[in-house]
């Protein structure tokens, strides 16, 4: 990360100092990010939705645990993309979108980042095929980054380094997440929450010097919590990979889907992201009371509940909502969280937000920033062409 | 964070649960509300009102509320 002090400032020319982007010498992997905005941010979501009281039976849940499991998890309904239709076709409906209402012209578009666990293909990268379908030039820088839960702020990252090295041009950051298609419909530890969606993040050089704080930590070692182990080249497709077994009951899968270690995840996620959001306040020179709100990821309600009284956040500046109306869409769903719960505000003014992903890899990271006002900040379905 | 009260303990484990009383001696097993939804909840009462972090398999080696009672105490020291 140390080439990010080497790059000097783009704006080192005008009068005023501005320093460059850079990264702390000690051992936290922080970074701090000038003269970036974010301009725009559209979500979109397949129009088909799937109900949990509709999925009962497949799981084979009594209907007084099925109660719980709704009401402990937050659950009611959420988005699945129909069959054919990748993470890649959710991404592009969506910057259509902003290219036909005038958000963003082709022509100002530098670079394409593509964030997903379930892409077109194993190559070419996604961004590229993006890139062809959308006919935009050759002059694209077209990257795709394998994140999940940690996708978006580390997709935002990605483009502060690239909008510090670029010439001119702004930075699409496209997230997208079909994670309906790596797990079975009889598994009632996946199925419910999982969602399907994406969204178009439009990154910008700005002026005014906007600081925004990263804090970034990852553990490989833990890797095997949240995987899908077969069907790639550890352990190459087969007949083997592709049988489905019902490890217990009502938790069908193959290894070729999501295997979760549901216990460690949810340690992992109130032992090691509540310091990491005290020390991007610290850093950043926030308090909790001056963030507007707090942006997470959507894993379930139960445990954002437990990590705002963890933090003594009130429930209300962390929302909670979006797993029961859209799904868990991994690195899509901050984008979402933020269209959904804050699109108005958005569109008319500025909030002080903490954004937070948190899981695969595993990887968490969190980041203080101004947001806003934004030229498009919505929810749009996805409808077939 | 508190030392351990059993009585209250055992107490957050009956909520948990979904009964009235549970005993130092009852087998976790036994409740039809012991699966993995409690499990977490057993987690997320151990970090919160314990500050300790116990892991899954550790759980599943527990057979009685006091070996969980005794899991969380010998956590805490």
């Amino acid at each position: 990360m140390g080439f990010i002090q080497a790059q000097g400032s783009f704006f080192k020319n005008e009068a005023r100092d501005r320093r460059s982007s850079g990264c702390s010498n000690d051992a936290n992997m922080k970074c701090i990010f000038r003269n970036k905005r974010i301009n725009a941010i559209l979500s979109v979501v397949p129009a088909q939705q799937s109900r949990f009281d509709d999925e009962r039976s497949n799981y084979n849940l009594t209907e007084e645990k099925a109660g719980r499991m709704k009401k402990m998890m937050g659950l009611d309904r959420h988005r699945v993309a129909p069959p054919g239709v990748c993470s890649s076709d959710l991404c592009v409906y969506g910057l259509q979108q902003l290219l036909n209402e005038g958000t963003l012209k082709k022509e100002e578009i530098g670079a394409l980042l593509f964030v997903s666990q379930t892409p077109d293909y194993y190559l070419p990268p996604t961004s590229n095929v993006i890139q062809g379908r959308l006919g935009l030039g050759h002059d694209v820088i077209c990257l795709d980054l394998n994140q999940g839960c940690a996708g978006f702020v580390i997709g935002l990252m990605q483009a502060f380094m690239l909008l510090d090295m670029m010439d001119a041009g702004k930075v699409v950051l496209l997230n997208g997440d079909t994670a309906s298609k790596l797990v079975d419909k009889h598994n009632r530890v996946t199925y419910p929450l999982i969602g399907d969606a994406g969204s178009v993040t439009v990154i910008e050089r700005c002026a005014e010097e906007n600081a925004i704080h990263l804090c970034l930590k990852m553990d490989g070692s833990r890797h095997r919590a949240l995987i899908v182990p077969g069907g790639a080249f550890r352990l190459p497709s087969s007949p083997e990979t592709l049988k489905l077994a019902e490890a217990e009951e009502g938790v069908v899968q193959s290894l070729e889907q999501i295997h979760m270690d549901g216990a460690a995840v949810f340690n992992f996620t109130l032992e090691d992201v509540p310091p990491q959001i005290e020390e991007v306040l610290s850093y950043s020179g926030n308090s909790k009371e001056s963030i507007d709100y707090f942006l997470f990821h959507q894993p379930n309600q139960f445990i954002l509940k437990q990590m705002a009284d963890k933090m003594k956040i009130p429930q209300e500046k962390l929302p909670n909502n979006i797993v029961g109306i859209y799904g868990n869409s991994s690195s899509v769903s901050i984008p979402v969280n933020i269209t959904h719960n804050c699109g108005k505000q958005l569109r008319n003014g500025a909030l002080r937000v903490c954004l937070s992903g948190f899981g695969v890899g595993l990887t968490w990271s969190s980041m203080v920033m101004n947001l806003g006002p934004l030229a498009t900040c919505q929810t749009v379905d996805y409808e077939a062409a | 964070m508190t030392s351990m009260n059993r009585p209250e303990f055992y107490q957050r484990l009956a909520e948990i649960l979904d009964v009235e009383e549970v005993k130092a001696e009852d087998r976790l097993k036994n409740f039809d509300e012991w699966d993995s939804l409690s499990v977490l909840s057993v987690l997320a009462m151990a970090d919160s009102k314990y500050g300790v972090a116990i892991r899954a398999e550790e759980i599943r080696s527990v057979v009685t509320a006091a070996d969980l009672a005794g899991l969380v105490e010998a956590k805490q020291e």
